[in-house]
């Protein structure tokens, strides 16, 4: 539980995808996201297919966590394709068995919509399997670095949200402590009618408001204490390096990008 | 002054973390179609705009739909549910917020929720009229809803969930209110 509060769906592993700087995963599934609509073909979606598998190939990420993503979204995507099976009267007639016409368009429809929304799936997926949280911080704080320009406070906004992370493992601890003490004082938690079980989480609340303002009246403190003075000239703990490696899987996402303009019809 | 604006940025920091938190700990409502769910997320981020601001308010509803999305991503890959969720409790904040500031009272606060949940339910209801659950049949693929159908879906689902969901977390809010109100001027840095 509380490895999956600190690391989110991370898993850890050593590949090229890992290794890849989130800067240019970030780019990449944003991309992806948009060209995924481009395809509306079989050849761009074999492009699209081949794309994807080349990725999760290279990130060696076991199938099981994979699927685990997917599982909630199999029974939509059947429910979908059998829908456009039956629905869809355009074409040429395929099959036909008393009722139960199949026509050649809503074939077609079906599975490259069901393929589109597998490719989204997974590729989004992958991002946040092979990066962790903070890492995806650093990188959208230095992505949207240029917006400093039009006085949007990145690197506040950065601050906040790295320090969010930080504390939910804290904070699930502290939730956790102040539960146990209400517990041994007679307070039911997973039991009981739903009326009660609402009023037992404000004696759950209102400690770790208190203590979570404490805790940042200390962290300020520590802060200033540091020579905190915002993001003007600060250095970095973790360092975000570009490779070779990120400049040729985006190279790779442009060309993919160029073939589905060329061949989509 | 200076540390004043570090602590509010540690403290939307931290209450963003609780807010997450409590989105966790969400719950379906029997009657309702299971992807509405209530939870309490939206508390912290009202006690964040009574301490710090409105703008407080909608940075932790910010930070908690993105980490959210961040640790557990998304049904469609894209983030339509987290937009929805962000938007809703937005309006749910802001509009608490400014109702406030013309009632000042324990009284005015029951009010500004009230008054805030049934704003919420109805601009939610014209938002995943007109925007929302169309997306989400783009995304999911689903072939388009027709106009009634749509229309039967919002009357009967997602106004009375909204409705139903912003009562519930003002009869929460008040009662950690009535508790912590004081201390919660105490802490305030933003003048009403």
């Amino acid at each position: 539980m509380m490895e999956k509060m600190i690391f989110g769906r991370y898993v850890p592993m050593d590949s090229v995808i890992h290794r890849m700087d989130p800067r240019s995963k970030l780019l990449l599934v944003f991309l992806f996201v948009c060209i995924v609509f481009l395809a509306n073909n079989l050849l761009t979606y074999i492009l699209l297919g081949l794309f994807t598998l080349l990725m999760l190939g290279m990130s060696k990420i076991p199938f099981r966590f994979l699927y685990a993503g997917l599982k909630p979204v199999v029974f939509l995507v059947i429910f979908t394709l059998i829908l456009h099976l039956f629905l869809t009267k355009e074409g040429e007639l395929l099959f036909k068995l008393g009722w139960i016409e199949i026509y050649e368009e809503g074939l077609r429809q079906g599975i490259f919509i069901s393929l589109r929304f597998f490719y989204l799936i997974l590729m989004t997926s992958l991002l946040t399997l092979t990066t962790t949280p903070i890492e995806i911080t650093d990188g959208l704080e230095t992505l949207l670095n240029p917006m400093k320009k039009i006085k949007f406070p990145v690197h506040e906004m950065a601050l906040m949200m790295s320090i969010s992370l930080r504390f939910i493992p804290t904070l699930m601890q502290e939730t956790d402590k102040i539960m146990k003490a209400q517990m041994a004082r007679g307070v039911e938690f997973s039991s009981g009618p739903i009326k009660d079980r609402l009023k037992a989480i404000v004696p759950l609340l209102i400690p770790l408001f208190v203590s979570s303002f404490k805790r940042a009246e200390e962290l300020a403190i520590a802060m200033e204490a540091r020579g905190y003075r915002g993001g003007e000239g600060r250095t970095k703990y973790r360092q975000l390096v570009w490779t070779y490696i990120d400049t040729i899987i985006l190279t790779f996402m442009a060309i993919l990008t160029i073939l589905l303009i060329l061949f989509r019809t | 002054m200076k540390r004043l604006k570090i602590k509010a940025l540690i403290s939307i920091g931290m209450l963003s973390s609780i807010s997450y938190i409590l989105m966790l700990l969400n719950f379906p409502l029997p009657p309702f179609p299971n992807f509405l769910m209530i939870d309490f997320s939206d508390i912290p981020a009202i006690i964040a705009a009574l301490i710090f601001g409105p703008m407080a308010g909608v940075l932790v509803e910010l930070f908690k739909n993105i980490l959210d999305y961040f640790m557990t991503g998304s049904a469609t890959g894209v983030p339509v549910g987290h937009t929805a969720n962000f938007i809703a409790g937005t309006i749910f904040v802001l509009s608490t917020h400014f109702i406030f500031l013309k009632l000042k009272s324990k009284k005015g606060m029951t009010f500004a929720l009230v008054g805030a949940s049934i704003i919420m339910a109805i601009l939610m209801s014209i938002l995943n009229y007109f925007v929302i659950l169309p997306a989400y049949t783009f995304f999911l693929n689903v072939p388009a809803m027709s106009a009634p159908d749509t229309r039967q879906m919002v009357v009967s689902a997602i106004l009375p969930f909204n409705l139903v969901k912003g009562l519930i977390v003002t009869g929460m809010f008040m009662i950690i209110y009535v508790r912590l109100h004081s201390w919660i001027g105490k802490q305030a840095t933003y003048k009403i």
